[in-house]
């Protein structure tokens, strides 16, 4: 099986001497099915632009945008206006529709450690775009029902993306969102490789990401998919990366990393995915983000509150004690943050210790008298008077 | 929230139809009593009752007891016997919010409140379906030993929400737990409706 993976991929590095090349024709959205798939496209995208699911930042979304116009040719840009987007979403994903719009989760983005990581994803994205495989996903079923059950069928063993699938249309862009057939992915693992090569970046970091992530999956056992296709192929797919190196870049080892750079552009969404990772109750990876921002950003209470809110909410053995630390730490760098007071007076009135209870409560609504749990804290401190 | 209703429409019919109801009901599964509005038609699966007067996709008042210790479909957290009103209301949150086919939600309330003498909480929220219809939910919930019990209140948030508001108050101010109620003084329960 590996032999035939690796003639599989000879034969794509062979086909690919042109990584960027539009394999179909030179004007894109010029026959039906696909001046189709584009409106289709495009309606969906509207979607989600009004969902309130997009994560508003132009200046990193000016970022995502200069490094992905790195990788790819004048010509190309020409012809599929490449846009980056972000999606406040805690999952392992990334998504191109046909007409060039990527959407990247936070969720992938803040587990990311450099720009070549990052180039590696929009080098895969972008191949789908650039080599039809939404036309050719479609042009593969023979009818729309056919098509929507290979694909529905594949969804069904997810979480958490499944539903925003759903929020999509029927045709050509789900398979975008939920994966595209295993030739048309090792097809884009293998081009994205080169375009990363191409623009100086170290395509050895796409191996790095690879394996990154799929440690991640399966420390917190997440069941979701996944940049790269689901866990069961992931194995396959990081052997693929690693003959593919050895076999094209094995002495180009050195290449742009951008480490500095990236850590600064993406520090607000490394923190911002984490309350999202503690609202979907995933507290070791929320743990981690918080974690990994505290060394961008050591002196950010903010960041203290967070962990605070992981343990309390957690509430293993012990953890209170730890949740109080953390919050005392972030009222030691911001002592005008009400929250963390808000909740050290729970872990107080939870204990019965109603008068240090009414101490941190008291000092939380005289920092934010109009707080939108105001009505939960004034029923706190009548009580802790009872 | 619309496929729900979906899978309702598909599935539920077999095992448990709609029958059209009024007055007070008993819902044994469920532990609870609640006096149903005249003419409203009613669904009581092992999961939840719902009722509706116009149909599900414009209005609805569902009603559940939830083991606590039951997994959520789209966060991992669970509720706890310990637990605040609040800290569960936090979790109801965490929960619609962590599903993406729920857009721009948005809450409009959150407060402490009692329910047939339970501590409690109730959430005022709106978001859209993917065809852009705006629905409002009044979201009432609270743990009592092994259950989570909430009843809410979901339509559409033009004209459908106010013309049942003052129902659903009806129906919530109704409610009540069997246990809590021992023999159940004063209310009337419906024979005919207890088959189910």
């Amino acid at each position: 099986m590996r032999y035939i993976l690796l003639i599989l991929m000879l034969c794509f590095a062979a086909a690919c001497s042109t990584p960027a090349k539009l394999p179909l024709a030179t004007d894109n959205a010029g026959v039906d099915d696909e001046k189709r798939l584009w409106q289709r496209s495009e309606d969906e995208q509207k979607v989600l632009t009004q969902s309130g699911l997009i994560y508003r930042d132009d200046q990193l979304d000016d970022y995502l945008n200069q490094v992905a116009r790195k990788l790819q040719p004048p010509e190309i840009l020409e012809h599929i206006p490449f846009k980056i987007m972000v999606i406040k979403s805690p999952y392992l994903n990334a998504f191109a529709f046909p007409n060039g719009v990527i959407y990247i989760h936070t969720g992938i983005l803040a587990r990311m450690d450099n720009e070549a990581q990052l180039a590696a994803l929009l080098g895969h994205e972008m191949t789908h775009c650039t080599h039809r495989h939404a036309l050719k996903t479609l042009r593969h079923f023979k009818s729309k029902s056919d098509f929507l059950v290979g694909v529905q069928g594949s969804l069904i063993q997810f979480s958490g993306i499944g539903n925003l699938v759903n929020q999509l249309g029927a045709l050509g862009s789900k398979a975008a969102v939920s994966g595209y057939r295993r030739d048309l992915e090792t097809e884009a693992d293998l081009v994205g490789l080169q375009l990363m090569a191409k623009a100086g970046y170290d395509p050895n970091e796409a191996l790095r990401l690879f394996e990154h992530l799929k440690r991640e999956l399966e420390e917190e056992n997440i069941q979701e998919p996944f940049f790269f296709g689901c866990h069961p192929r992931l194995q396959e797919r990081v052997e693929n990366c690693k003959n593919f190196l050895k076999t094209r870049y094995q002495k180009e080892e050195t290449g742009i990393k951008n480490t500095g750079v990236f850590l600064t552009k993406m520090h607000k969404v490394i923190l911002d995915n984490a309350w999202l990772d503690l609202k979907a109750g995933r507290f070791h990876s929320a743990q981690r983000g918080a974690e990994k921002y505290l060394k961008i950003e050591p002196n950010d209470a903010g960041v203290y509150y967070l962990l605070g809110e992981v343990f309390r909410q957690r509430a293993k053995a012990d953890d209170m004690h730890k949740a109080k630390a953390y919050y005392e730490k972030a009222i030691s760098l911001d002592p005008f943050y009400p929250d963390p007071h808000k909740a050290i007076g729970l872990i107080y009135y939870k204990d019965g210790e109603k008068t240090l209870a009414k101490k941190s409560f008291g000092q939380c609504l005289s920092l934010s008298p109009h707080r939108a749990d105001k009505a939960y804290i004034v029923g706190y401190l009548k009580k802790c008077n009872q | 929230m619309k496929k729900f209703f979906l899978i309702f429409l598909l599935f539920i019919p077999a095992c448990a139809p709609w029958i059209e109801t009024g007055g007070s009901y008993e819902s044994l599964p469920h532990n609870f009593y609640v006096n149903i509005p005249q003419g409203w038609m009613m669904l009581d699966t092992d999961r939840y009752l719902l009722i509706s007067g116009d149909g599900p996709f414009l209005q609805y008042v569902l009603i559940q007891d939830r083991p606590i210790d039951r997994p959520f479909r789209n966060t991992k957290k669970k509720f706890n016997r310990l637990m605040l009103p609040q800290e569960a209301a936090d979790v109801i949150i965490d929960e619609i919010t962590s599903d993406q086919s729920v857009l721009n939600f948005e809450i409009i309330e959150n407060a402490p409140t009692r329910i047939n003498g339970h501590d409690g909480f109730r959430v005022v929220f709106t978001y859209k379906n993917r065809d852009g219809l705006k629905l409002k939910t009044i979201y009432h919930g609270f743990l009592a030993d092994e259950s989570f019990y909430n009843i809410r209140y979901t339509a559409v948030n033009r004209y459908y929400f106010e013309k049942d508001i003052k129902t659903f108050r009806k129906v919530l101010e109704s409610f009540r737990l069997v246990e809590d109620e021992g023999n159940c003084p004063g209310i009337r329960i419906s024979q005919t409706m207890r088959a189910n």
